[in-house]
């Protein structure tokens, strides 16, 4: 279990795995909203009705190892740290975007094949969805560039060589 | 001011590490599709949903560039990052370029229903270069600590360490003069090295003070740090230290800083380094 605990934290690659994972639903389910934003628009058909859908399931199936590695990465965060309650706003959220772009794809499985424009509630859902979902990485983005979480991590060995040999006092190992 | 918005300054977050997730996503998606058009040439307009990803994406990459450009003329020119963000400038270059070639050669073919080797290979080497740039996007953040914290302070961090020798070498006591102290502004900091040390300079209430450059946390840089009354605070992690004494005055850090002596000799503003001070 450890080795995989290792993994999910990306021990491996040196960094952390969340923010990586999170680009792929951070780029498609805004994204689908333009499409079908587009759909409705009449440009581009049952084309964009397609990569719409096809954006929301490859979101959808990311986002299965964005909140895995999130959960991991939020349980290393002490309780008593500002970024804790930032953390659990940010996943709360995540987990209601999530649902709603299932029910969003749930709900377009029936005729993305042939429809040549989005209907009404899934392009409601989109929008619900995406501002939610701009909101929650506003979140995780304060986290990284405000609070530091992850930021020297993995690398603090490197950085203490290097204010060694500045002549720095450094904390015990 | 149209660099600190470039900086995100005003939404307390970088702009670039944002706009990014778009280019990431939807070349990704763009050679999946690619890839499900192989496999599923029955599937309808899959080579062009590709095409329209990768349109979106290539716009949302060129403007993704713009605040990327602006964090990198702000990395101080000797910080290890510069050369890692050098490297992802240019490879991100290169991805614009050949999906813009890319989007060139496939635009002509929309309809077939397999892609063909040509834009196919393409993506493949779109994807490839763009994950090792992305990979080096995310060292700059996660190892290096660029852009982090740096909302937080409104003065520009130094942009070169100033290197000094002391004159006497060996000596118990030795001033060394700092001439760009003279000029610095409330807040504004120097970063400086003589004979090993690395130090900020800072000017707090009409005072320069001298200190440790790296934070004792996590070592994150002083000299880019924010200053309130006589502390400063860490760009990382938040840290706060008295620069008069060095003591820790918020945590995380536990350990105090080094602090040097200020002097002015002969109307010039220098750094008494001592023997005590080399060898604590």
């Amino acid at each position: 279990m450890k080795w995989l605990l290792n993994f999910l934290k990306g021990k491996w690659l040196g960094h952390p795995l969340h923010p990586i994972l999170v680009h792929v639903p951070m780029a498609m389910w805004p994204g689908a909203l333009i499409f079908d934003l587009l759909s409705k628009w009449q440009i581009g058909g049952n084309a964009m009705v397609r990569l719409s859908f096809y954006a929301i399931a490859f979101g959808l199936i990311a986002s299965v190892l964005a909140v895995t590695t999130g959960l991991i990465d939020w349980t290393g965060i002490k309780k008593e740290k500002p970024a804790w309650k930032i953390g659990l706003y940010h996943m709360i959220l995540n987990l209601v975007v999530a649902l709603l772009f299932a029910i969003n794809l749930g709900l377009r499985m029936q005729n993305f094949r042939d429809a040549s424009t989005i209907a009404g509630a899934p392009l409601l859902l989109s929008v619900v969805g995406t501002v939610l979902l701009i909101g929650s990485a506003y979140l995780g983005g304060m986290m990284t560039y405000h609070y530091g979480i992850s930021v020297a991590r993995m690398s603090k060995d490197k950085w203490r060589k290097i204010a060694e040999a500045g002549g720095a006092n450094v904390p015990p190992e | 001011m149209l660099k600190d918005f470039l900086e995100g300054k005003s939404l307390r977050h970088p702009i670039h590490p944002m706009l990014v997730h778009f280019p990431i996503g939807l070349f990704l998606l763009s050679f999946l599709l690619d890839l499900a058009s192989l496999a599923f040439p029955s599937v309808p307009s899959l080579v062009r949903d590709s095409f329209y990803a990768m349109l979106l994406g290539l716009i949302m990459a060129l403007v993704a560039a713009v605040p990327g450009f602006v964090d990198y003329t702000d990395i101080r020119s000797d910080h290890p990052g510069k050369r890692t963000a050098t490297a992802h400038m240019i490879l991100n270059f290169m991805v614009v370029v050949v999906y813009g070639i890319n989007l060139g050669v496939r635009s002509s073919s929309l309809l077939d229903p397999k892609i063909s080797m040509g834009p196919f290979i393409l993506s493949l080497v779109g994807v490839g270069l763009l994950s090792v740039s992305g990979y080096l996007g995310g060292h700059l953040v996660y190892d290096q600590g660029i852009a982090v914290g740096r909302h937080k302070r409104h003065l520009p961090p130094p942009r070169d360490t100033i290197h000094l020798v002391p004159p006497i070498p060996g000596a118990d006591a030795v001033f060394v003069p700092v001439m760009a102290a003279q000029q610095l502004r409330e807040r504004e900091t120097l970063r400086v090295e003589i004979d090993g040390q690395v130090m900020t300079m800072a000017k707090v209430d009409n005072q320069i003070f001298a200190f440790q450059e790296f934070c004792t946390h996590r070592f994150g840089p002083l000299s880019e740090g924010k200053f309130e009354g006589f502390n400063v605070q860490c760009p990382w992690h938040n840290s706060c230290f008295d620069v008069r004494t060095g003591e820790v005055t918020n945590g995380p850090a536990k350990i105090n800083l080094k602090t040097f002596k200020v002097e002015v000799r002969e109307s010039k503003v220098g750094i008494l380094l001592s023997r005590e001070t080399k060898s604590l």
